[in-house]
């Protein structure tokens, strides 16, 4: 009986050719060590061992569709510890981005977080840390909004009692026209942008 | 010793009591900052959701082209997440001129450019190997005491490059923490993560790795975390009664920056020097218990 399996490359190619710092998991050899030093792995559903695993068996919808890869806290044990410099923490992150670009909602709530957090930036230059999170807890409505705002209640007054929120609204950078013009060239000249 | 300070976003907020205690502590060991004019923010872990890659790294590449018109001093970034970000697009400009290349043309855009001639650190790093613990022994005037201090790195504070120190058995914080009177404690969890930019959105997973961390700590006898990350700060101080009431834990352990407590043994007002009181968990006691008051 023929056993043979034929693996199809082309989500492993469209990784490589459309995701920041995809082609590195060519150099992963399957050990774990990542899995092994994940403070999240027990969380995920493929570990990011896996998630490389898959790829090359081209599961376009098991990867793109994983929690694993927005799951990452970006501690960097993975990229310090892996034999082969495979640099996990910037691969999750990148197919986290790409799997957003394509449709895919790995985790809701922080795909939400980190949506408002850059157009934070994008808008402003910096963090503004009371907006951030008011914008985030409204991100699915009114109602959400309220409900969580309310639940966060707790934590806002221990901020604002102890002098760590800063109380009025922060400005525009003065360079922020000629940032985002930086910023919008970049977008485009990135992997997976248009091209230079 | 001239610097470019970046203190970024959180250090105005959230880390406010970082930035209070450090500017002092840092004047009184002889050390100057600029701020890096106009800085932006540096993206800290959670951009990738919004932008690609490259759009992250020109974002940080514009605050070290500032700081590279304006001066040659090395940056100090006190936040880690500033920190990783920071030194890590500055470590891949500086070694692969394709990517300085695009860095620079996306630059250009705004009428900027970066050579690559500028040192990012950690505020670690800097009163380690430039102030040295010699100096900042000698500026001792309140021993701590033997009070137990848990040294918390954290994850992104010496990573990915560990350029002054180890990035598995750090010691750095506990050779400070030790020159101040303190008895650094020794716990296994002192780089294990808290989370750090998504405990927000991922909570429910996030505040059982808080709860680790506390607890490996408290279990190795320590009386006061300290910490060198506005993230692990408020992650570990903040969500203490959430975490008793999830796991039936009793956690009451406060959470300093390692300046502050810097900022107390060099005889400062526990207040206008230590900002001790923007704390939510009350350090005093602990603190005084140690001094003798």
């Amino acid at each position: 009986m023929d056993k043979k399996v034929n693996y199809d490359p082309s989500f492993a190619t469209e990784v490589y050719n459309n995701v920041d710092y995809g082609e590195e998991i060519k150099m992963c050899m399957q050990c774990g060590v990542c899995a092994a030093s994940c403070p999240l792995s027990l969380e995920m559903d493929y570990p990011p061992r896996q998630i490389f695993a898959l790829i090359r068996a081209g599961k376009r919808e098991e990867v793109l569709g994983s929690r694993s890869i927005m799951l990452c806290t970006s501690c960097y044990s993975c990229k310090v510890r892996c034999p082969r410099k495979v640099p996990v923490v910037d691969v999750m992150h990148g197919l986290a981005n790409y799997a957003l670009k394509k449709g895919f909602v790995p985790r809701k709530n922080t795909a939400n977080f980190g949506r408002e957090f850059w157009a934070q930036i994008y808008r402003l230059g910096r963090i503004d840390e009371k907006d951030l999170p008011r914008r985030y807890f409204f991100a699915d409505g009114l109602l959400e909004g309220v409900k969580n705002t309310i639940g966060f209640m707790d934590i806002g007054m221990k901020m604002l009692f102890h002098k760590r929120m800063k109380l009025l609204p922060e400005g525009k950078i003065k360079g922020i026209s000629a940032l985002r013009k930086m910023l919008d060239k970049a977008s485009q000249m990135g992997k997976g942008g248009a091209k230079e | 010793m001239k610097y470019f300070l970046y203190w970024g976003c959180s250090l105005e907020a959230s880390g406010a009591n970082y930035l209070a205690s450090l500017e002092p502590v840092c004047k009184a060991l002889g050390m100057e900052f600029e701020e890096i004019e106009d800085w932006n923010c540096c993206g800290a872990s959670i951009s990738y959701v919004g932008a690609n890659d490259l759009a992250i790294k020109v974002l940080n590449a514009r605050n070290l082209a500032i700081a590279e018109k304006k001066g040659r001093y090395d940056i100090i970034a006190p936040c880690s997440s500033c920190y990783i970000q920071m030194n890590k697009v500055n470590h891949e400009i500086q070694t692969d001129p394709d990517l300085a290349r695009k860095v620079n043309a996306a630059l250009a855009e705004g009428g900027m450019g970066y050579k690559g001639g500028i040192k990012v650190r950690h505020i670690q790093d800097v009163l380690f190997n430039d102030v040295g613990i010699e100096k900042i022994k000698a500026k001792v005037k309140r021993p701590l005491n033997g009070l137990k201090v848990a040294g918390y790195v954290g994850c992104q504070s010496v990573r990915p490059f560990g350029e002054y120190d180890s990035v598995e058995k750090p010691s750095v914080q506990d050779k400070i923490l030790s020159a101040l009177g303190a008895e650094a404690v020794e716990f296994p969890k002192k780089m294990r993560c808290c989370g750090s930019g998504i405990f927000l959105s991922e909570m429910d997973l996030c505040l059982g790795l808080v709860r680790n961390i506390l607890e490996d700590a408290v279990n190795h006898g320590a009386e006061i975390i300290s910490t060198v990350c506005p993230m692990c700060s408020m992650n570990l101080e903040l969500y203490q009664e959430r975490i008793n009431k999830k796991f039936g834990t009793d956690f009451d352990i406060p959470i300093v920056y390692l300046t502050q407590l810097m900022a107390v043994s060099f005889g400062m007002d526990m207040k206008s020097g230590a900002a001790l009181d923007y704390n939510t968990i009350p350090p005093e006691y602990a603190i005084r218990a140690a001094l003798g008051h």
